[in-house]
């Protein structure tokens, strides 16, 4: 009890100083813009690679069409993508060297999925001071079936596959937009266990039908 | 009161609206005008070396191989030493001329091109550098000898349709400057209609008339609601009609109407915009009880981009908004802040002291109107003045000698017509500033009688107004002091009300 009116000392001057910024500069400020890009419906074309394979590296080639529910939510119908695989230094020297089984290799060829894409960050940012661009940050989450083949050839192998990432989409007037993606497919196979196919892709989007 | 000073408010910008389209009108010739420059001993003139005919070939050929230096010196020498009545020496003026606006000396090159307008020794020459003194006129210019001494007093009756259009134009403006509104319309009539020049025409004389008089028409708010729309107009003249049309409709206390003509003003991407603009719509909206938007404008105001502007208004109409919703202190410190900002103009104006001396005032003054054009060409023949030096070497020592000399006469007439503007145009500004400062006053010992006034028993706080939802179509960046072009019109202010309304007993 003796410690209380020492509490409560302490404890009013931080208050009332507290409210003497509200006194003297009451109120808070907001910029309220009308949101200048808005989308419907997103047909994406996209260019990535498939990095991480020590083995081999593909090319990916994408083709993708969204669904915007929503200035945050959105839903990637469907997503098909090509991978076009260069073989590295390294499995070329195992091969070689050590007469490693080349279908030892597996590498993906293609794979489809789909995904839900949450943007709850919305911004802009200034170029040197003479332009402003407005740019949005993404995630997405999905699935995913992807054909696994030989190097050697023969027939392909599916698994199933869980995606998820992160983008970031530049826009560049309301038709075109430019996003970059950063996604893994978490590969789920009975006989390798569980192992991961990232991919970075850089697309074009085109918005048809934008909310006005 | 308030409405008295708003009227003034508006008006003002008016005024000076029509003074910056009389872009023409220079200042009533003084009769000291010739006696203000004392007679100086000239010195005795070197005879003019003669020179070989052929050199005007070789300085054309100069000219049209890109090297306008040694063109110039070439022609000069040519113009000097051969007689009016030679055929080319109409062409080598004009070759000098376009050199010399081609090395960035406007000035020296506007007074060849004058020569030949006033000589018309060659009537081939005449109507191209008529056409290159239109082009001068569009940068800042000596306004006495190209718009009055060339356009204004040009026989009309020999010059192509063009710039015949272009010279009934400025006499018209010439005309209603001295307040000849009938003489000014036989040469607007003259005009061929759906040309820039015929829009301006209009634009001017609606300008002149909304000056006379006391009352603005609804004929002339759609006169100016029709120019707004004109596409032959330049975008800055479209939205002097809007402003002007946002004027009139407040003054006739239609604010619905004037924020709607406000809220058309186009301005080009990340353009700042006018500060007047923005707090005259402050005050429409205020006076529509729009008071977070009012206040988010008067953040607006605070933006970097429009710390030197001269806007005392300002802190007055956020002390109102303050006091009509009970915050009292700020109330007082934002109209102080008036006295606190301007107290050294303020204390110069009470002393009598020369108020050209004062700063704010001084930029003030210079930021519209004529003196705001007469400040830009006197700081143009500065920077021509400082160029010449650069081209001494290829220009010989005669051509620039004498356009040193011609620079210095030049630049010792823009002064005086500056000074002599600027002492005009700073008394008005020093009015503004006491008016504003007087009803600041008034508005401190307001919020003083509301600071002490006792609250009733049952007395409770106002229930305060709902702030307009963000919807899923806008975007909302809180602000953190500090300013993007792109949102200085978007700024929303969330402000509760503190006043206490006395429960019904």
């Amino acid at each position: 009890m003796r410690k209380l009116p020492v509490v409560l000392l302490l404890v009013f001057p931080a208050i009332a100083s507290a409210q003497v910024p509200e006194l003297e500069n009451p109120g808070t400020i907001q910029a309220v813009q009308e949101r200048q890009y808005r989308l419907n419906h997103e047909l994406g074309f996209g260019v990535g690679v498939l990095p991480l394979d020590a083995f081999y590296k593909g090319l990916l080639a994408q083709l993708s069409y969204t669904t915007h529910f929503s200035d945050q939510l959105a839903w990637r119908v469907v997503r098909g993508a090509y991978s076009y695989n260069v073989n590295t230094g390294l499995r070329t020297q195992l091969v070689r060297d050590f007469n490693v089984n080349p279908t030892a290799f597996e590498q993906v060829q293609w794979m489809v999925g789909s995904d839900v894409v949450w943007s709850p960050f919305y911004g802009k940012t200034a170029f040197l001071n003479r332009s402003v661009s407005h740019f949005e940050i993404f995630f997405v989450g999905g699935g995913s079936v992807l054909n696994l083949q030989n190097s050697s050839g023969g027939p392909g192998v599916f698994r199933p596959a869980v995606n998820f990432g992160l983008g970031a989409r530049l826009f560049s007037s309301k038709h075109l937009s430019y996003r970059l993606d950063l996604a893994d497919n978490v590969v789920i196979s009975k006989d390798k266990g569980v192992f991961n196919v990232p991919s970075i892709q850089l697309s074009a989007a085109i918005n048809f039908g934008v909310t006005e | 009161m308030k409405v008295a000073k708003l009227r003034a408010l508006l008006l003002a910008p008016t005024l000076a609206l029509s003074a910056l389209l009389l872009a023409a009108a220079p200042p009533p010739p003084t009769p000291d005008k010739a006696k203000s420059k004392p007679a100086e001993p000239q010195p005795e003139a070197k005879p003019v070396p003669k020179v070989n005919p052929k050199i005007f070939d070789e300085a054309l050929q100069d000219y049209f191989d890109g090297k306008q230096r040694q063109a110039a010196g070439k022609l000069f020498a040519y113009v000097e030493a051969t007689a009016q009545t030679e055929e080319n020496y109409a062409w080598a003026q004009y070759f000098l001329a376009k050199s010399l606006i081609e090395l960035g000396l406007r000035h020296a090159g506007g007074v060849y091109l004058t020569k030949i307008a006033r000589e018309r020794s060659n009537p081939t020459v005449l109507p191209r550098a008529l056409e290159e003194l239109r082009y001068l006129t569009e940068v800042p210019h000596d306004e006495t000898m190209i718009d009055e001494q060339v356009f204004g007093a040009l026989d009309l009756g020999f010059l192509p349709e063009e710039t015949a259009g272009f010279a009934h134009y400025h006499q018209g403006l010439w005309d209603l400057q001295v307040g000849s509104e009938r003489w000014a319309l036989i040469h607007f009539a003259k005009l061929k209609e759906g040309t820039a020049e015929a829009s301006r025409a209009k634009f001017a004389v609606l300008v002149t008339r909304l000056k006379e008089r006391k009352e603005a028409s609804k004929e002339m708010v759609e006169d100016f609601l029709a120019l707004a729309e004109d596409e032959k107009l330049s975008q800055e003249t479209r939205n002097e009609s809007r402003l002007a049309v946002a004027r009139l409709r407040y003054e006739k206390r239609d604010y619905e109407g004037a924020l709607e003509a406000y809220e058309k003003v186009q301005l080009p991407p990340l353009d700042p915009g006018r500060a007047t603009l923005y707090l005259e719509e402050a005050w429409a909206r205020y006076q529509l009880g729009q008071i977070h938007a009012a206040m988010g404008l008067l953040t607006t105001l605070d933006a970097p981009v429009f710390h030197n502007e001269f806007l005392p208004d300002k802190y007055l109409l956020r002390a109102m908004i303050y006091k009509d919703l009970c915050h009292y202190l700020p109330a007082k410190r934002a109209a102080k802040e008036l006295t606190r900002r301007f107290a050294e103009s303020l204390e110069a104006i009470r002393e009598r002291e020369d108020l050209t001396k004062d700063i704010r005032l001084r930029r003030a003054a210079s930021a519209q109107g004529a003196t705001k054009r007469a400040a830009k060409f006197l700081e143009s023949l500065t920077l021509e003045g400082e160029r010449v030096g650069r081209y001494a070497g290829n220009f010989g020592e005669r051509l620039y000698a004498h356009l040193t000399k011609l620079y210095d006469l030049s630049h010792a007439e823009a002064q005086r017509i500056y000074e002599q503007r600027l002492n005009e145009s700073v008394r008005a500004e020093a009015d503004k500033l006491l008016r504003s400062a007087e009803q600041v006053r008034l508005m401190e010992y307001e919020v003083g009688l509301k600071l002490y006034e006792r609250v009733k028993r049952g007395a409770k706080l106002v229930v305060p107004e709902d702030d307009a939802e963000i919807t899923s179509a806008q975007v909302a960046y809180t602000f953190e002091g500090e300013y993007w072009n792109d949102e200085l019109r978007d700024y929303r202010v969330r402000l509760k009300s503190r006043c206490i309304e006395e429960a019904a007993r």
